[in-house]
Formats: C-alpha cells, structure tokens, sequence
C-alpha cells in the first residue's frame, strides 16, 4: 500500500507491505531513512530550514521545517527499535530556480540545515541527489528498504 | 518554420471560455461595472450559481455564514473575488487532462493553476493591487500554452533536454528553440484569440520574464513570484522542473525579503487543504 507523504509531512512504518512516497519535490528535501534490521522505515518532506520563522506555526507542524522535522523522523523509527547507526540515509530535493542566489535560495538552505545536523550526529548519509533545477519524486519500500528516484520526466529508477 | 502557424491552428481545438467567460472578463478589466452586472451574467445559469455558491462557502473563505445568493457572495467577498471564482469555474475543462509531455498527471495542472492564483491573488491583495481579480485569472490561465504544445513537448522531449542540460537553456528557451514557440508566448496567442484585454495577455505573454514588465507594473512581478512559489514548493512541476531563470530584482520591486517568501510558502502549507477543496468544487 501506498503511504503518500505531503509537503510538510512525515510518516513512519514497520508494515511490510507498505511503500512510502512524497511527490514532486522542488527546493524542498525529502528524507528517508531505514533500518535493515528492524525493517522500519520513515519519509520526512519538509519546506523550510529554519522553524525560528515562526515557532507557533513550528509547534502546530513541526513537519514544514528542517530543524523540528529531521529529529522528530528519527526519534520517531526508534520507538519501532531502530538503531541510529545502523539507519541507511538518503537525501534528495532541494532544487533552485536557476540563479537563484544567497538568502533566497531556499533550496541549498533546506539541504545545509540537514547536513549540519547530521554531521552533529555522527549519521552518514549513503545516498544524496540534491540541487540543480529539477524535481524529484522519493519512494521507499519497507519490506526491503529499497528506495526508488524520479527526476523530472525521467523514469523511476532504483537507488 | 512553418510548424509555428500549424501550432496556433490548434487554439482551435481548446474549449473556448465561453460567452459568460467574455462577459465576466468586460467586468474584471472594467473596475466600474456594478452587482447588476455582474447577477446578470450568472442568474440564467442555474449550474454555474450554485457552484459559485459551493466554492464561496468552502472552508477557503472560512465566512462565518452561509451564503445563499450572489448578491451576498458579492457583498461578503466583493466583486472582484466572485468575478474571479466564476472564472475559475469556467476554466477547468481546458486545463484538467493529463499533460503527459509535461509529465503531468490528470487533474495536476488544474491543481497547480488553481494554486498559482489563490497565491498571486493573496499577494496581490497584500500589496493593495486595485485589479486583483486580473492578476487571479491571468495566474490561472497563464499555462494554457501548455495544453497545445504538449504533444510537441513530448514529441521533442530529448532535444528540449539536451538543450537544458547541454546549453545551459532554460525549458521556456529551449521550447522556443525546438519547437519554435514556447508555452508562454502561446498562451498569449490564445488570449488574443479569445478577446482577453491586452493586460491579460501582457501578463501570460511575460510570466517567464517579468524582467520584460513595465517598471511601475507589478501585476506580472506578482504572477511570476505566486509561480516561483508554487515551483519551489514543486506544484505544476514536471518535466520542465524549476529550470526557469530567477528574478531576484523583480521580487525586490514587491519588497519581498526571504522571510516573506518563507511565511507564504507557511501560509500555503497552511491552506493546503482548503486549496485541495477548492480545487475540487471547481472542476479539477
């Protein structure tokens, strides 16, 4: 079954028969992440870097920001015994506009929000397509954990 | 390239906005026409008015109370606002297909039409624009282009990537190199074709290069920043991508900064489902 993950959404399973999907992703990034071990899986697709935007909003949906969303992915596969070091990482998204530049360019914010925070973490990321002017569309089979890319017009290719 | 007028032959074949779209496009571009006008329009036709209806009491307007004739949908919403719904209910026949050269699903670029214009008609509002309802049905109507080129989109796909991704070209350029026309410039043709007022087809004309636009008009900058939204937030996008060029001098003529371009895409993000709704009762 196909678990569709929104903008500014998150969803997190251990059901083997479930694929977790987030379309279209544009200067936002989609997260996922796997654990082979307990075979639970989990999608973040987030919007905006910095939930220090508007803190109100944050604590409603913490879903539409990097900094309130990336931790709450991951805390959320531990309580279905998954293990931080053995959690498989990919990262795509965060496109631009073509010459869209420094503050403005959301994309390349969205994507140094995530690694700073990893790299604070000790977790690695195993597989990254981010940045350029295209769209991609993330899937995750929690069976296998087999994850699957789409980039704009192209076919959905394995990862 | 003779390929250029055989294109445009093929405004023909899109479901033309109809009599009561002409009509209701005289009373957007004339901001003296009155209710009468505008009841007049809509009273014979029972199915458009309790459409109209349904979209004004969506969660979108969240109105405290239920609205049962037009002359209170106007007197809640103003002229403007009805004028444009009432549009948007005319428009979804031609742009709810599948745009398979775009990589567009059924009922995606009605989603992502719809979208745009609630956005530049919000941003609109916000900067105090006096013809807001032209600027929602040009935001709405900006990617009919798309719906005739398609075919020779999907057709000249490779060589409109090549020329992207080996040249350096943005997808509205290489459209126009291989094909010979772009998405834009075609949507202003049909304009023209169905009478739409110049401005209306300035606007679809340059929603690719508000750099084009007049320097006291902020009508195609409002266009262009309610799109460069919708691509961030990967609505409407499909083979084309986000590979458009960026205005950072046009979102400065808004006096937008970053954080007003973030607490919109909050805004968006907030709305979604009531954009989903919307989207719905109008056809898509």
């Amino acid at each position: 079954m196909n678990l569709v993950v929104g903008v500014g959404d998150m969803k997190v399973s251990n059901d083997p028969e479930s694929v977790l999907i987030t379309y279209s992703l544009g200067s936002c990034i989609g997260l996922a992440i796997y654990d082979p071990v307990a075979k639970v899986g989990g999608l973040l697709h987030y919007m905006l870097p910095e939930s220090s935007l508007d803190k109100l909003k944050a604590k409603k949906n913490p879903y539409m920001f990097g900094d309130t969303g990336i931790p709450l992915l991951f805390k959320e596969t531990y309580k279905f015994g998954a293990k931080k070091n053995r959690l498989k990482i990919i990262v795509v998204g965060g496109s631009q506009i073509l010459d869209q530049k420094g503050l403005f360019n959301i994309g390349k914010r969205n994507h140094t929000v995530l690694r700073k925070m990893l790299w604070k973490n000790n977790a690695m990321i195993d597989f990254e397509d981010v940045g350029g002017s295209v769209n991609r569309t993330l899937r995750l089979e929690i069976e296998t954990g087999q994850a699957w890319l789409k980039v704009s017009g192209g076919e959905m290719n394995k990862i | 390239m003779k390929k250029i007028e055989e294109i445009i032959k093929e405004i023909e074949k899109l479901k033309p906005v109809s009599y009561i779209g002409d009509k209701i496009m005289d009373i957007v571009s004339n901001p003296d026409s009155s209710l009468s006008d505008l009841v007049g329009i809509v009273k014979y036709d029972q199915g458009m008015t309790a459409n109209l209806l349904r979209i004004c009491n969506s969660a979108y307007f969240g109105l405290a109370n239920e609205i049962v004739s037009i002359k209170q949908a106007v007197a809640y919403l103003g002229i403007d606002k009805v004028a444009s719904l009432i549009m948007m209910g005319n428009s979804a026949d031609n742009l709810s297909e599948a745009q398979e050269g775009y990589d567009l699903t059924e009922g995606e670029l009605w989603r992502y039409s719809v979208s745009s214009a609630l956005l530049a008609q919000d941003l609109a509002e916000k900067r105090n624009l006096n013809n807001v309802s032209l600027v929602f049905t040009a935001a709405l109507l900006k990617d009919i282009g798309k719906v005739i080129l398609n075919t020779y989109v999907k057709d000249s796909f490779e060589a409109i990537s090549k020329e992207i991704q080996d040249n350096g070209l943005t997808f509205l350029d290489a459209e126009k190199k291989v094909i010979g026309i772009d998405h834009a410039e075609l949507g202003a043709r049909v304009a023209e074709q169905w009478n739409f007022s110049p401005a209306m087809v300035n606007i679809i004309r340059n929603h690719h290069h508000p750099d084009k636009a007049p320097a006291d008009d902020l009508t195609i900058p409002i266009v262009y920043v309610a799109d460069c939204i919708c691509m961030m937030m990967g609505k409407g996008v499909g083979s084309d991508g986000l590979a458009y060029t960026y205005y950072q001098d046009i979102v400065n003529r808004l006096h937008f900064s970053d954080v007003d371009i973030q607490k919109t895409i909050v805004g968006f993000r907030e709305k979604l489902e009531e954009i989903e709704e919307m989207v719905s009762l109008s056809g898509g």
